[in-house]
């Protein structure tokens, strides 16, 4: 006879110590050819403009970045979560352009932007 | 009670020689701070400090600053206080640097905290006296300065003051 399993349940209350954000950037004239180290320099610069040298020197890592779609996905401390998205909402321009960043998801939990219902599309599988 | 807490920061502009300090004024003070607090915090540093600080007394003779701010935000202004390195005066550039002796909740606790550290100062200048002369000076200056006209206003305003006085030590 085995034993009946022992039934357990974690609860995390916000276990992570950093949050996730999918971001894109919408330039007003099409596509230009941004790097991610340019794409990395043009947020510090917000920040900085915003908050400041000190500001401007807290860490957030660009963990991903698509170069045809400009979009990215930032990581940064709880901490700096609101600092950094205050800075990319009043960011207005890239290089004498107007610009703007639009933030599609914010996760403490990396696996959660994997999937995103809003982009999701249906294939024509579905319409049988 | 709703009213508006503000923390008081006692400084101290030190100089590498005493005759540039004649020519401060507060006006000095606040414009270097603020460009500080600007390169620092940006913005959000600039518009707190529009909000909530204002020098409230500069002594020119010794160069004792009291700085006033809102309670929220003394330490964004505290740490600015720093990154200063050089004060200007109608052209004339003076470095200096500022350093903070004590934060008060109210300018009586800022005073009383002044007078004591006067006397310390004037403890420590003792040993260095060269004349005779001179010890019998320091010694009359330590006599003299006491706390009794502190005291007096304490004791008309016993009981009904219920200042938030935050005494931190630096």
């Amino acid at each position: 006879m085995e034993e009946p399993s022992k039934f357990e349940r974690y609860v995390y209350k916000n276990d992570s110590v950093y949050h996730y954000m999918k971001i894109s950037l919408v330039l007003e004239n099409g596509n230009k050819y941004i790097t991610d180290a340019q794409f990395k320099q043009l947020i510090t610069c917000g920040l900085k403009d915003l908050y400041g040298e000190v500001g401007a020197s807290f860490p957030f890592d660009l963990l991903k970045f698509d170069q045809n779609e400009l979009t990215g996905i930032l990581r940064v401390y709880n901490s700096g979560l609101v600092k950094l998205w205050s800075a990319l909402t009043l960011l207005g321009s890239y290089q004498n352009e107007a610009c703007a960043f639009r933030v599609m998801q914010v996760s403490p939990f990396l696996l959660a932007l994997s999937g995103n219902s809003r982009e999701l599309q249906f294939g024509d599988q579905l319409t049988l | 009670m709703v009213r508006f807490k503000s923390r008081y920061l006692l400084c101290e502009v030190c100089v590498p020689d005493r005759s540039s300090l004649q020519l401060l004024e507060d006006r000095t003070i606040y414009n270097t701070l603020r460009a500080a607090v600007n390169r620092a915090h940006g913005d959000y540093g600039s518009a707190l400090f529009n909000i909530g600080v204002i020098v409230k007394y500069l002594n020119a003779h010794t160069g004792v600053v009291l700085i006033r701010s809102r309670k929220k935000h003394y330490r964004l202004i505290w740490s600015a206080l720093s990154f200063i390195t050089c004060l200007e005066n109608r052209g004339q550039k003076v470095q200096c640097f500022l350093n903070c002796l004590h934060v008060g909740g109210t300018i009586r606790t800022c005073q009383k905290f002044l007078v004591k550290y006067n006397r310390q100062q004037l403890h420590r200048m003792l040993p260095d006296c060269k004349t005779d002369a001179e010890k019998q000076e320091v010694r009359r200056a330590i006599l003299s300065c006491s706390l009794s006209n502190v005291r007096e206003e304490e004791a008309d305003e016993d009981g009904s003051d219920d200042d938030d006085d935050g005494d931190e030590e630096t």
